[in-house]
């Protein structure tokens, strides 16, 4: 492969690499005398910056980082081609930057709040205390009255001897996910992951996208992995190396292949991915509506009563106009008597009556029209219709009875004898689910257990009482959030970039020395893996057995001495 | 019934042999290079592994969904997770000291599990309302794997920080391998930890560039084994995110559970963070490795064990707030 080939080769690596910042496109290639000064004046610049900069996943040491400087600054004068595909991204920055001049203060300032920003411990702590208020906040209990707080957490018995009420009210950590304190500690982390992405993350890409031949055998040696082949062609090693995936550029004694460099982009897609999730979620935020509501079955609501505001930005919809009419609640069952499903049959009907939608929506599977969402969240009974010899049928209204257990509990009354005397008695029923109401007489002695719909009557107290129908009613959510699709992008993207994050950048260097082959490489996270797979690779290479000279075993790859490769 | 007898003996078997593959490689570190006994510990672990999937699928077909809707359940995938680990880092032929750790944690969450703690959550076989969904297994798959791996990756780190801070390493009957420079990093295995015979400093030099490259080794292979898990809590967490939108109404509630998800995902972001700059690596990282140990507990077990919150699914009945 000639020095022609790498610019369709670099071309396509480009291509297949969608998450390459813009600068990197290939653009403005400026004479190479004036941006080898300028490259050179990057790092004196910069310098101060990469020391504390946050660095973000350069697992290279100092040692292979002085490598890829090297690689950058060749003493010797390379070939136009070799350095300037590489360059490109920071040349254009360059020229940006500079054609803005009298910004200079002010950018100074800006460049100094970045280095701050961009500072690695900074970042790390500001997780930590991410982590630690979050941690706190499922301690403490959120959401309750100051009574609560002022009961539990007492002046005169402070947790670890300071910690009291006054601290949890002060600091908002009775609600603590929108706390200032935990808000300002999001945006300030958001802050620095803009602030490393643009200072390190891309200068660092760009360091690894650059890249070039070695030319002598030094730099190869010291490489973190190196081996050196004696009796082989580097052109061997090279079709090796494009067999196993890698990317193989060579040009005369030099060859140079690498694998894997799209993980180098993902981090910062990472960091992109988190700060649209955060954006999205100050949307959600912003400008969401929630609401709930319990509805008997037949019964309807306006979607508009329900929703609440929940932030600056929340503007209604015609949507909102749009009334739901609950058709129908029931619950499936499983053969032991448990709840297996809720299912509301909902239909929304416009302002003029007209039946827009009708769905089936159970826990799982929410109504969606027009931006709203209506979620199965919750179900009562509201009364139960009783026929009371032969009379009615009366609807009894059930009021929830036991709520802070798991079970729920429903009871009613049926008054018996004259209901204005000062102590009525009557027959009570109460009901766990929609399936049997338990009934009680009028001494609170156990009666009997019916099931609506049985029509089977029950005497009690000589009156004789069929229960016709028990009619729960739904709990329903409703909500708006314009801030979903841009979460769920951010949800995608997160996904994509973590698993390309796991992939390993590995640089193979190699250089012909005589009838050796000097092999040097380095992997950026897989640095296990990927000595294992050199030494595998290499042992595949073949060694050219001269015709005057047939020692044997003297390398490495014995086993392999036999393979005879025409030269 | 006969799915309950199925299961109960596959429990026991792989149980069993799980003890025994421990038993052998405890006998390796005291009376090395028995042959067969390497061999056998490694089938033993391929026979643990086919009857925890055994298990499995018995669960699955007698319970009709996805067997992850209990902690017993979830305990017996992580189990299983820890032994698919074991499983591919033997498969792709690495030399590493995984195996020191895939064991013991899938014997002790078996242990756990089958432990008379949770006889009552044992039979449970319904399925309630909210988890009734695609996502539940790949959510709960993704969480548990992603424990198992985020487990074994800090158990590594914490063996890093055993033998950094001991003074010397145990050499016990090794000092021979040491010499003829045959080291095998296998056999050290996790007792390294615990045995503390305390050699004197004849080879001290040696040994220390031994130890250097034992700790590095593990050093690298936590953080290849951290990533992974890493990335699979990335999925899990996201995936989790969106079921959540389709069930509870919000893709972020703050319940505990979610909060203390997002705590382990934060501390071993940070882990990854930390090593990106040299000055941080090895012991420091390490430590938020194995900060990272005790969080995935109290994120797997604590909220399960209060029973707070939307994911206490031993107790759950349909409520909103």
């Amino acid at each position: 492969m000639g020095p022609l080939s790498y610019s369709g080769a670099m071309g396509r690596c480009m291509t297949r690499n969608l998450l390459a910042p813009p600068l990197l496109q290939p653009a403005l290639r400026t004479t190479h005398l004036s941006f080898r000064g300028r490259l050179l004046a990057i790092p004196a610049e910069k310098g101060p910056l990469f020391k504390i900069g946050c660095k973000f996943r350069t697992s290279q040491d100092n040692k292979s980082r002085q490598v890829d400087k090297k690689i950058v600054i060749p003493d010797k004068a390379p070939s136009v081609s070799e350095d300037g595909d590489g360059d490109k991204g920071i040349d254009s920055k360059l020229q940006k930057s500079s054609g803005i001049p009298y910004l200079g203060f002010l950018k100074k300032g800006s460049r100094k709040v970045l280095a701050v920003l961009s500072n690695l411990p900074l970042a790390i702590g500001e997780m930590f205390t991410i982590a630690g208020l979050m941690a706190l906040g499922t301690v403490i209990d959120q959401g309750e009255a100051p009574a609560y707080y002022f009961e539990k957490y007492p002046e005169d018995n402070p947790v670890f001897g300071f910690f009291t009420w006054k601290w949890v009210l002060a600091l908002g950590f009775d609600h603590m996910y929108s706390s200032p304190i935990f808000l300002g500690m999001l945006a300030l982390l958001a802050a620095s992951l803009m602030a490393c992405t643009y200072t390190t993350q891309i200068p660092l890409v760009r360091v690894a996208r650059r890249w070039s031949f070695l030319h002598s055998a030094d730099p190869i040696r010291k490489l973190e992995f190196a081996d050196s082949l004696p009796k082989a062609a580097v052109q061997d090693l090279g079709v090796i190396l494009s067999g196993a995936g890698y990317e193989v550029f060579s040009k005369g004694p030099s060859l140079y292949a690498f694998k894997g460099l799209a993980s180098r982009f993902a981090p910062i897609g990472v960091h992109l991915a988190m700060l649209l999730i955060m954006g999205g979620a100050t949307l959600t935020a912003a400008g969401s509506f929630r609401g709930s509501v319990t509805v008997p079955q037949g019964l309807n609501f306006v979607v508009g009563d329900v929703l609440g505001p929940s932030g600056f930005l929340s503007t209604p919809t015609e949507a909102f106009n749009t009334e739901v009419h609950v058709n129908q609640f029931y619950m499936d069952y499983y053969d032991t008597g448990e709840v297996s499903q809720f299912h509301s049959d909902l239909s929304l009907f416009d302002l003029d009556g007209k039946e827009i939608m009708r769905k089936m929506i159970s826990v799982n599977d929410p109504l969606r029209y027009g931006g709203i969402t209506i979620y199965q969240t919750d179900w009562s009974i509201s009364a139960l219709q009783v026929v009371k010899d032969g009379e009615g049928p009366f609807n009894l209204a059930m009021a929830p009875l036991q709520l802070s257990g798991d079970k729920k509990l429903f009871g009613t009354f049926l008054p018996l004898g004259d209901p204005n005397s000062s102590d009525v008695k009557g027959i009570s029923m109460l009901a766990r689910d929609l399936q049997s109401v338990v009934l009680y007489d009028q001494e609170g002695k156990f009666a009997g257990i019916r099931r609506p719909n049985s029509k089977l009557p029950i005497e009690i107290d000589g009156v004789k009482i069929v229960i016709e129908d028990a009619i729960g009613s739904t709990g329903l959510d409703l909500k708006t959030d314009p801030g979903v699709p841009i979460v769920y992008a951010g949800f995608g993207a997160l996904m994509l970039t973590t698993c390309i994050s796991f992939l390993s950048h590995s640089q193979v260097w190699a250089l012909q020395d005589g009838t050796a082959v000097v092999v040097g490489g380095k992997s950026n996270r897989a640095k296990i893996e990927f000595s294992n797979e050199m030494d595998r690779l290499l042992n595949n290479v073949p060694e050219i057995v001269s015709f005057n000279d047939s020692t044997q075993g003297m390398s490495s790859q014995s086993e392999t001495t036999n393979i005879t490769f025409p030269e | 019934m006969i799915f309950e007898t199925l299961e109960h003996i596959l429990t026991h078997i792989c149980f069993s042999i799980i003890s025994i593959v421990i038993t052998i490689n405890l006998m390796k570190l005291l009376v090395h290079e028995i042959v067969g006994l390497c061999d056998s510990s490694e089938k033993g672990m391929i026979v643990t592994f086919l009857c925890i999937t055994g298990l499995l699928v018995t669960r699955w077909i007698y319970s009709r969904h996805f067997p992850l809707n209990d902690l017993y359940g979830s305990l017996m995938f992580l189990s299983w997770s820890f032994s698919v680990f074991h499983m591919v880092s033997k498969i792709r032929n690495h030399k590493n000291h995984l195996s020191a750790i895939t064991a013991p944690s899938a014997i002790f969450t078996q242990g756990f599990a089958t432990s008379g703690l949770l006889t009552e959550m044992h039979p449970s076989a319904i399925l309630v309302p909210a988890l009734q969904s695609q996502w539940l297994m790949m959510h709960v798959s993704m969480m548990l794997l992603s424990y198992g791996a985020l487990l074994c990756g800090s158990l590594l780190s914490v063996a890093l920080l055993v033998i950094t801070f001991r003074k010397n390493i145990d050499i016990l009957s090794k000092s021979k391998n040491f010499l003829i420079g045959s080291f095998s990093f296998d056999e050290i295995q996790y007792l390294n930890e615990k045995g503390s015979v305390l050699q004197s400093t004849y080879f001290l030099s040696f040994r220390n560039y031994h130890k250097y490259q034992f700790t590095q080794q593990l050093d690298r292979w936590s953080y290849r084994v951290i990533s992974l898990g890493f990335t699979f809590l990335t999925i899990g967490i996201l995936s989790g995110a969106v079921w959540a939108n389709e069930a509870w109404g919000s893709y972020w509630n703050w319940d505990p559970k979610e909060t203390w998800a997002f705590i382990t995902w934060t501390i071993f972001a940070i882990y990854l963070h930390t090593r990106t700059a040299q000055s941080l690596q090895g012991v420091n990282s390490a430590m938020v490795a194995s900060a990272g140990f005790l969080i995935i507990w109290i994120c797997y077990f604590g909220v399960n064990i209060l029973g707070v919150g939307l994911h206490s699914y031993g107790s759950f009945t349909l409520t909103s707030n």
